[in-house]
Formats: C-alpha cells, structure tokens, sequence
C-alpha cells in the first residue's frame, strides 16, 4: 500500500497535520536524550523525517540505522539522507519491526513515529525493540492516537475519512487504510499496558494536540 | 496513570541533559536513585520526580506514595529552591515523609539548573543567544530602575505635594518633641509632688 504513497507521503503528512507533525516529530527529537558518537534506531522511518534529527543529535562518529518494511518508502528516506549529505554514519535497510535483525543491546534509543499501528503484532514490535535497547535505552513511540476532546474526534473524523485523501492522492484506497488504521490502534492507556508488557520501565504518555497524538516512551532497565 | 503534560516532559529532558554533564549532579542522582519525591503545587496537579538509574523522571500523578512529599505555595516552592530549607518562605511550605530525601532532591535540582543563554543558543546559535541574553538582562535592569524611580516619585509626591505622609526628618523631628514634651510634663509633676510636700510639712 505504501508502495503508491511513497512519493507523496511528506507532503500528504503536510496537509493531514496542516504542517503540525514537523513540531510532533521535534517534540520527539528533543526526549531523545542522545549524545554525540551513540547509536540510534528509527523503525519504520519511512522517509526519514526523525532519522534526520537522529543524526544531527549522534554527530559524525555516532550511527543511525533507518530501517523500513518497505522499499520504496526506504528509498525516498535513503535519498532524502544523502541529499543532506549524510554518508558513512548512517545504513537504510529493509526490515520488519516484529523481528529486528539486530544484535541484543544494539542501540541508544530506538524511535517509531506513525509507523506502529500498521505493525501487525505491536506486542512482538515492542519486544523486538525492547531487545535490541541497551540497559538505559528509551524508546520513543509517536502515533496517532484517541483525542481529549468528545467534540474534535466527529470533526477529526469527516477529516481524515472524506476531505484530505481525496483532496490530494491518486489512491484514495489507500489513504483511506491510513484513516481506518488510526482508529483501530490501541488508545494511549492500552498502548502504555503494552509497553510496560514489553518489560519498559519508567513507561509514560504525553498528548499532542488533544490527543491526536501521543507520545509514548519508556526505558530498558 | 495521567498523561504527563508535553512542558513537564521538556522540563525533565533540560535538567536530565544537564545532569549528565554536571559531576556534581550526576553524583547527586546517582545518591538518589530509587527514591521520589511529590510536589504538590497549591493550585496546580502534583507533580512526582523520581530518579531512576541516575536519571531524573518527572510525571503528574502517581501510582504509589513517595519518599517525600512537599507542598505549598509556587512562590514559597521557588524561594525553596532558590535558597535552600533555611528561605524565608520555608515557613509557608510542608515537608512530609524523609526531609533528608527531600533536600537531596532540591540539591540535584539546584546543581541541574538550566543555563538560559545556554539553552537559547542551541535553539537560535551563540551571537543571536548572546544578543538576546543581553537585552533580556537590560530590560530587566531597565524594568528595576524604572519600578524604583516610580515608587520614588509617588512617595515624593505623597510626603511633598500632597502631604498626604509626612516624611522621615519631619517624623523624627515630631516624635522627638513628644518626648521633650512627656519629659517637661514629667519634671513640672515632680516639682509639684516635691511643693505639695512642702506644704503638708509646714
């Protein structure tokens, strides 16, 4: 599905979130608490919109790994990188959440932004990340999530479902498994049961724009 | 467990970066590790700070009680944290479960406590921060002296124009004339008892 979208997907995330995932994803970046020359993990990175940051906090002798189930998607991110010229500290490779191939205690801080409600079993995603975390690791989930407000989600609703897929993509199909799959993932409750499932410490949420999206993180102890 | 507030989380990134490369605050959280402390802000949601694996954590709520529990006014809370358990405002403030717990953490806090300039200019470079700091501190001194000058000038025009005080010479000179005034009554009183004995003896 994200094969079609690939292309178009900053600028359709431009017009969901009318330019506010920029501040969603700097938020984010500034929880990280990475210092230069450690190693970071952005999952299902896509076109590398966190990876970005990722590198400019680890500096030169750090290592970020952008990591993607999809080619196409790692592609843009991948070329997107190296235009910003980025070599050397930096790998792109294709890889499921659920089963990261990645050493045991690999990484600094491992990030997921709006990838893990299409993971079809979050509950081995987390594991997956948890594993690959060293002692001290956090791991920073941001995801659409349930809004505060009883009033904004009709509104948020009519949005996502009717307005902007159509507006802008030439699949519209799928777009609208993006609206679908923002209502089937777990609310942020459900979400921090699952991380501290996963064997997170320290497990907290943080609202964004009433809820449209969270924040989830937690730690490896 | 309450969603912690976006600020709160920020705020806990400042002094955790800060923590890290300070020795003195490092050495701090390493002291207190395991331990929590509540803050209840009069007005405000409690907040709870716990130190993890040398690392400060700071949600709103809590699942289970703290080590210690301070509460009180934010102006008070600020005073604490600008000049120790011995402010002025300690009076107005409630310390429950372990005090030592409770200065620990106010000494890891102090010791982490975010250089401005320094965070500005990570946000806008050095020069633009610097510049910045500078006409901060300037409007800041401006904004004193101007507070001084018109407080000045209404107690002037209050003593001088309008009379509506009197001012301190003028006060001074009128207390100490009462005085001179009680002594004189006090010696004519004294001269007449010693004239009324007088009296009775002839």
């Amino acid at each position: 599905m994200f094969e079609s979208v690939a292309r178009k997907y900053d600028v359709m995330n431009d017009l969901m979130s009318f330019g506010v995932h920029r501040l969603w994803k700097r938020f984010t970046l500034s929880l990280t608490g990475l210092k230069p020359g450690q190693h970071a993990l952005d999952v299902a990175g896509g076109t590398g919109d966190l990876a970005l940051g990722l590198l400019r906090q680890v500096g030169k002798h750090g290592r970020v790994v952008l990591s993607d189930i999809n080619p196409r998607m790692l592609e843009v991110g991948r070329d997107r990188l190296l235009d910003a010229g980025h070599v050397g500290n930096v790998e792109c490779l294709v890889a499921d959440a659920e089963r990261l191939p990645f050493a045991d205690d690999s990484f600094d801080c491992v990030t997921i932004g709006f990838g893990l409600r299409n993971v079809t079993d979050k509950a081995a995603a987390l594991k997956s990340m948890y594993r690959v975390l060293r002692p001290g690791g956090q791991l920073l989930v941001l995801e659409f999530s349930t809004p505060l407000a009883k009033g904004l989600k009709p509104l948020y609703d009519a949005y996502s479902f009717n307005i902007f897929g159509r507006m802008v993509a030439e699949d519209a199909a799928s777009y609208r498994y993006l609206a679908e799959s923002i209502r089937m993932h777990p609310d942020q409750e459900t979400l921090l049961e699952m991380l501290r499932s996963a064997g997170f410490a320290q497990a907290r949420y943080h609202n964004l724009t009433g809820g449209i999206v969270a924040l989830h993180r937690g730690y490896k102890i | 467990m309450p969603a912690t507030p976006a600020w709160l989380a920020s705020v806990e990134a400042l002094l955790n970066r800060n923590i890290e490369q300070s020795a003195e605050a490092a050495a701090a959280a390493r002291r207190l590790n395991g331990t929590s402390l509540q803050i209840d802000i009069d007005g405000l949601k409690s907040i709870r700070a716990e130190v993890c694996a040398g690392r400060l954590a700071l949600v709103t709520g809590g699942e289970s009680a703290a080590d210690a529990c301070i509460s009180g006014a934010p102006l008070a809370l600020f005073e604490l944290l600008k000049n120790g358990m011995n402010s002025q405002g300690r009076a107005a403030l409630q310390i429950r479960g372990d005090a030592e717990i409770a200065a620990r953490y106010r000494e890891l806090i102090a010791a982490a406590r975010p250089d401005f300039e320094e965070e500005l200019s990570r946000l806008v470079g050095d020069m633009p921060a610097r510049r910045m700091s500078q006409f901060a501190l300037a409007a800041l001194a401006w904004a004193r002296k101007t507070g001084r000058t018109a407080g000045e000038n209404l107690a002037e025009y209050l003593q001088e124009e309008s009379r509506d005080l009197v001012n301190k010479p003028e006060l001074e000179e009128y207390l100490q004339g009462v005085d001179q005034a009680r002594e004189a009554a006090d010696r004519v009183a004294a001269r007449l008892a010693r004239l009324e004995q007088r009296l009775k003896d002839t």
